[in-house]
C-alpha cells in the first residue's frame, strides 16, 4: 500500500471506485449489492431493477460506487454506455438457471469483446449466485460453462454465493479490493 | 451459407436426444404454472401410441412433473378458467371424447362430449340379442345389413363386434349386451378463445373440434356448451382469434382438404378456402393465414380466404408453428421439414434455416423460463431441443422466391406534386370526356389530312415510285461533287415483271438564276424490266452566295401532260467557286 493510501486511510478519505454490476435479470445483482451496504441502509423488498440504479458501499480502504444495471433483455443495451466509466466489473450468474447459462455466456462474450473493455486490464469478479438452490451448478461448473479460462488478459475471480444469507460475498469483495489497489500502485 | 448465419442467431440452450418425448405441436404449450415468473413447458406425451401416454411438465432443463393420461392426447392447451389470484392457468388435455382439466397439475374436472343419435334398428337388434332371441352370427348379419344402408352410423361397440372372429363373438356379446348402446364422437382438435377481454391473462373458453364435424365452445367455469357450429367435414387443426362475447373467428382445416372460416354471427362457415392438396399445418400471422400442404407447398391467404402467395418447400412438412415476438414486433412461421431442417418464413420469404440432428415432430415458440424468444422442438426420436433467440439477432427479408425484385419495393425520392400537376389532374378528372372527344376529333382530322396529302401525292405523281399500272417505275437520285459542278445521276428502274416501258423522257425544273444544266431535257431508252438505268447529267451552280435550292425531276411519257414520277432533289451548297 502506497503512502498516500495509508495517509488517506488514516484520515478516513477513501479512494472512489466505479464498479459495474452486470448479469442476467433475476440473477441476484440487486440482492448482492443490498447485502454489501451497511445494514441500516439495506432495502427490505427487492424488486426487478428498471434501467439501472446507483448504489454506494465502503470497504476497509475503498469507497465503491456501483452501477446496478437491469439484466432484463430490453435494458441490456444500456450496459455498454457505462463501460468507459467502470473500473471493475461484478458479473452475477444465477447458477440454478442452467437453461440460460448460454445467454449469460453470450452477454459475457459481448462484454469482453466490446472496444471499451477489450484492451483494458479491468478486474472481473464473478458471483455464481444462488448456490443454496437445490441442483445449482458449482462455481467450477459455471466457470467451465462460461469458458472463463479463456480470459487471459484480465484478472478474474469466481466465488459461489448465497446473496440471501450473504455467504461468499466478502471473499469476492476482498479480492476485488486487492485487485484495485495493485492496479493503482 | 444459411447454416453459419443461423448459428449467430440462436443459442443452443439445451438438447437431450433421449428425453423420450413423443408428441406433436398440438400437444405442446408454454405456461407460467408456478406463478414465479418462470414459464414452463407442458407436454401431452403420446408415449408409444398405445401405452405410456403422459402429461409432462418441464422447467428449465429438468422434467419436474409427470402423470399418466388415460388415452392418447389429441391436443393440449393452457388457459385461464377463472379470475382467482394468483393467476395460474389450468391445463386442458383433450383425449377421446373427453377434456381433462388440470389445476395445479392435479385433475380438476372432466368434460365429456354429448352422445350422438343412436340408430334405432341397431338398438332393436341388440335388444333381441340381450333377450337371447338371436345368436351372435345372426346379430352380425343384421348389423352388417344396418351398416350398409343406414344413415345413422353404427356405434363403436357394434363396429368392434363386426371386426371380431367368430370365436370371440360369444364372449363379446356376453360382456356388452347389458350395456346401453351409445354412440360417442371424439375430439380431434382443441383451442382457446378469450371470453370477453383481450387481456393476456383473460378468462378463456375452450374450443373443441370433433370427429362428427362439429365445433363446440365451452364455458370456462361451468363447462357447458355455449355455442355449437357445424362443418362440412371433420376438423383437424384450428386457429381461434377474438373474444367470444365480442367477435371471433375460427379457422379450421378439415379432412376434406378445405379450410373453413367461422364467425360469431353464424353457425355455418362464412368463407371456404379450397386447397389443391391436404393441409398439414395452419398458422395465423396477424391478419393472414399460412397453410402448409402435403404437396410440399406453403401458401398464404387473407382472413377472407383470398390467396396471396404460394411457395414450394424443399421437403415434406412435418409440423408448423407460429413465431411471435411482440417485444420486437416480429411475427413469422416456423416450418419443420422432413429433411431435418426447420425453416423460418415471413410471408413467402425464407428468413433462416435451422439444421436439426433429427426430424422435428413438434415446435413451440414463446416465453420459456425467463426468455421470451425460446424455440422448443421435439424430434421424431423423442429428443428435446431448446434454442434461445439472441438478443442481437436480426432477420433480414431476403426475397428467395421468384417474383418482383426487391429493388421494386425501394421507395423512390419522387418530388412532391406541384400545384400545376394537381390542377391538371383535377382538370383531367373533371373534363375527361370532353378531352377524350377533342383528342379523337383531332386524331380523325390528322388522319384525314394525311389521307388527303397522300391522295394528292398520288394524283400529282409526287412520289418516287410510280403507281400507274402500265408504267410502274422507281427512281432515285444521287448528287455527287462538291460544287460548283455537280453530277446528277438518276437511277430508273422498271418494276414491271415482263413489260418494257418506252417513250419516256426526263425534264428538270430549276431556278435558272442559280443553276445551269447541260441537258434539261433527256430522252430515256426503252426500259427492260428489272434493270437499273443510270441517267447522268451535270449541273453547274452559278451563284457564289453559298445558297442552294431544289431541283425538280419529272419523268414524262410522251404525249401525256401529267408526269409519271416526280422527285425533288435537295441540292447541296456549292463549296467551290467557278473559275472564270
Ligand atoms: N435462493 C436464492 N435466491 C436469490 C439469491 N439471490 C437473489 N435471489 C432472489 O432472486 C430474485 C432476483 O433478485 P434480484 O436481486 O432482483 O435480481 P437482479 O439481478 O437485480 O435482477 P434485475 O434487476 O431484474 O436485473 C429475488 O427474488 C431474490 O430474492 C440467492 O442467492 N439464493
Ligand atoms: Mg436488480
Amino acid at each position: 500500500m502506497g503512502l498516500f493510501d495509508k495517509l488517506a486511510g488514516w484520515l478516513g478519505l477513501k479512494k472512489e471506485v466505479n464498479v459495474l454490476c452486470l448479469g442476467l435479470d433475476n440473477s441476484g445483482k440487486t440482492t448482492i449489492i443490498n447485502q454489501l451496504k451497511p445494514s441500516n441502509a439495506q432495502a427490505q423488498d427487492i424488486v426487478p431493477t428498471i434501467g439501472f440504479s446507483i448504489e454506494k458501499f465502503k470497504t476497509s480502504s475503498l469507497s465503491f460506487t456501483v452501477f446496478d444495471m437491469s439484466g432484463q433483455g430490453r435494458y441490456r443495451n444500456l450496459w455498454e454506455h457505462y463501460y468507459k466509466e467502470g473500473q471493475a466489473i461484478i458479473f452475477v450468474i444465477d447458477s440454478a438457471d442452467k437453461l440460460r447459462m448460454v445467454v449469460a455466456k453470450e452477454e459475457l462474450d459481448t462484454l469482453l469483446n466490446h472496444h471499451d473493455i477489450k484492451h483494458r486490464r479491468i478486474p472481473i469478479l464473478f458471483f455464481a449466485n444462488k448456490m443454496d438452490v437445490r441442483d445449482a451448478l458449482s462455481s467450477v461448473k459455471v466457470s467451465q460453462l462460461l469458458c472463463l479460462e479463456n480470459i487471459k488478459d484480465k484478472p478474474w475471480h469466481i466465488c459461489a454465493t448465497d446473496a440471501l444469507k450473504g455467504e461468499g460475498l466478502q471473499e469476492g469483495v476482498d479480492w476485488l479490493q486487492d485487485q484495485i489497489k495493485t492496479m493503482r500502485t | 451459407m444459411s447454416e453459419s448465419s443461423d448459428d449467430r442467431k440462436w443459442l443452443d440452450a439445451h438438447f437431450d436426444p433421449v428425453a423420450g418425448l413423443y408428441t406433436f405441436s398440438s400437444c405442446l404449450d408454454l405456461a407460467e404454472l408456478s406463478g414465479d415468473g418462470e414459464s414452463q413447458l407442458v407436454v401431452g406425451d403420446l408415449g408409444s401410441g398405445s401405452s405410456g401416454m403422459k402429461l409432462k411438465v418441464y422447467r428449465g432443463t429438468a422434467l419436474v412433473s409427470e402423470s399418466s393420461l388415460l388415452d392418447l392426447p389429441a391436443g393440449l392447451v393452457a388457459f385461464f378458467m377463472d379470475l382467482h389470484e394468483p393467476r395460474i392457468p389450468a391445463v386442458a388435455v383433450a383425449s377421446g371424447p373427453c377434456v381433462y382439466v388440470y389445476k395445479n397439475l392435479r385433475p380438476y374436472f372432466k368434460f365429456t362430449l354429448p352422445g350422438l343419435e343412436v340408430n334405432t334398428l341397431e338398438q332393436d337388434v341388440w335388444q333381441q340379442a340381450r333377450e337371447g332371441q338371436i345368436d351372435p352370427l345372426t346379430l352380425k348379419e343384421m348389423l352388417e345389413g344396418i351398416r350398409k344402408k343406414a344413415d345413422v352410423p353404427l356405434s363403436f361397440c357394434s363396429l368392434q363386434f363386426l371386426s371380431l372372429d367368430a370365436s370371440d363373438m360369444d364372449e363379446f356379446v356376453q360382456l356388452h349386451k347389458q350395456q346401453p348402446i351409445r354412440r360417442q364422437t371424439v375430439i380431434t382438435c382443441i383451442g382457446t378463445l378469450k371470453k370477453s377481454t383481450a387481456d393476456e391473462d383473460g378468462v378463456s373458453c375452450l374450443v373443441i373440434g370433433t370427429e362428427s364435424s362439429d365445433i363446440f365452445v365451452l364455458d370456462p367455469e361451468a363447462f357447458i356448451i355455449l355455442a355449437k357450429m357445424s362443418l362440412p367435414a371433420t376438423p383437424t387443426m384450428m386457429d381461434v382469434t377474438g373474444q367470444f362475447d365480442v367477435e371471433f373467428r375460427i379457422m379450421v382445416a378439415c379432412r376434406d382438404g378445405n379450410i373453413y372460416i367461422l364467425r360469431r354471427e353464424s353457425d355455418k362457415p362464412k368463407y371456404c378456402i379450397e386447397l389443391t392438396s391436404h393441409p398439414v399445418g395452419l398458422v395465423r400471422v396477424g391478419k393472414s393465414v399460412v397453410v402448409g400442404c402435403t404437396d410440399e407447398s406453403l401458401q398464404g391467404f387473407t382472413q377472407k380466404g383470398k390467396k396471396l402467395w404460394r411457395i414450394v418447400l424443399p421437403a415434406p412438412i412435418t409440423t408448423m408453428a407460429s413465431m411471435d415476438l411482440p417485444s420486437r414486433g416480429f411475427q413469422a412461421v416456423l416450418v419443420g421439414l422432413a429433411n431435418c431442417e426447420v425453416q423460418l418464413y415471413r410471408d413467402k420469404n425464407l428468413l433462416s434455416t435451422i439444421k436439426t440432428p433429427d426430424v422435428v415432430s413438434s415446435i413451440c415458440f414463446g416465453r420459456y423460463g425467463r426468455e421470451d424468444g425460446t424455440l422448443i422442438m421435439t424430434t421424431k426420436g423423442g429428443g428435446l431441443m431448446v434454442k434461445i433467440l439472441k438478443r442481437t439477432a436480426a432477420f433480414e427479408d431476403r426475397d428467395s422466391a421468384p417474383g418482383p425484385p426487391l429493388a421494386q419495393s425501394i421507395r423512390l425520392n419522387v418530388p412532391k406534386k406541384t400545384k400545376l400537376y394537381v390542377d391538371q389532374t383535377l382538370r383531367e378528372r373533371e373534363n375527361g370526356l370532353a378531352m377524350h372527344r377533342a383528342f379523337q376529333m383531332d386524331l380523325s382530322r390528322l388522319r384525314l389530312a394525311a389521307a388527303k396529302t397522300y391522295v394528292k401525292a398520288l394524283e400529282s405523281s409526287l412520289t418516287p415510285v410510280s403507281s400507274s399500272l402500265s408504267e410502274p417505275l422507281k427512281m432515285n437520285a444521287v448528287v455527287q461533287g462538291l460544287g460548283p459542278s455537280f453530277k446528277l445521276t438518276l437511277n430508273i428502274q422498271n418494276t414491271a415483271t415482263c413489260r418494257p416501258v418506252m417513250n419516256l423522257a426526263i425534264s428538270f425544273l430549276y431556278d435558272e438564276s442559280l443553276y445551269q444544266m447541260r441537258s434539261p431535257y433527256m430522252r430515256i431508252p426503252l426500259l427492260v424490266p428489272g434493270l437499273i438505268y443510270p441517267v447522268e447529267t451535270f449541273v453547274e451552280c452559278t451563284s457564289d452566295k453559298g445558297i442552294s435550292d431544289i431541283i425538280k425531276v419529272f419523268v414524262l411519257h410522251e404525249g401525256r401532260n401529267c408526269p409519271l414520277l416526280t422527285a425533288h432533289i435537295n441540292m447541296p451548297v456549292s463549296e467551290g467557286l467557278k473559275l472564270h
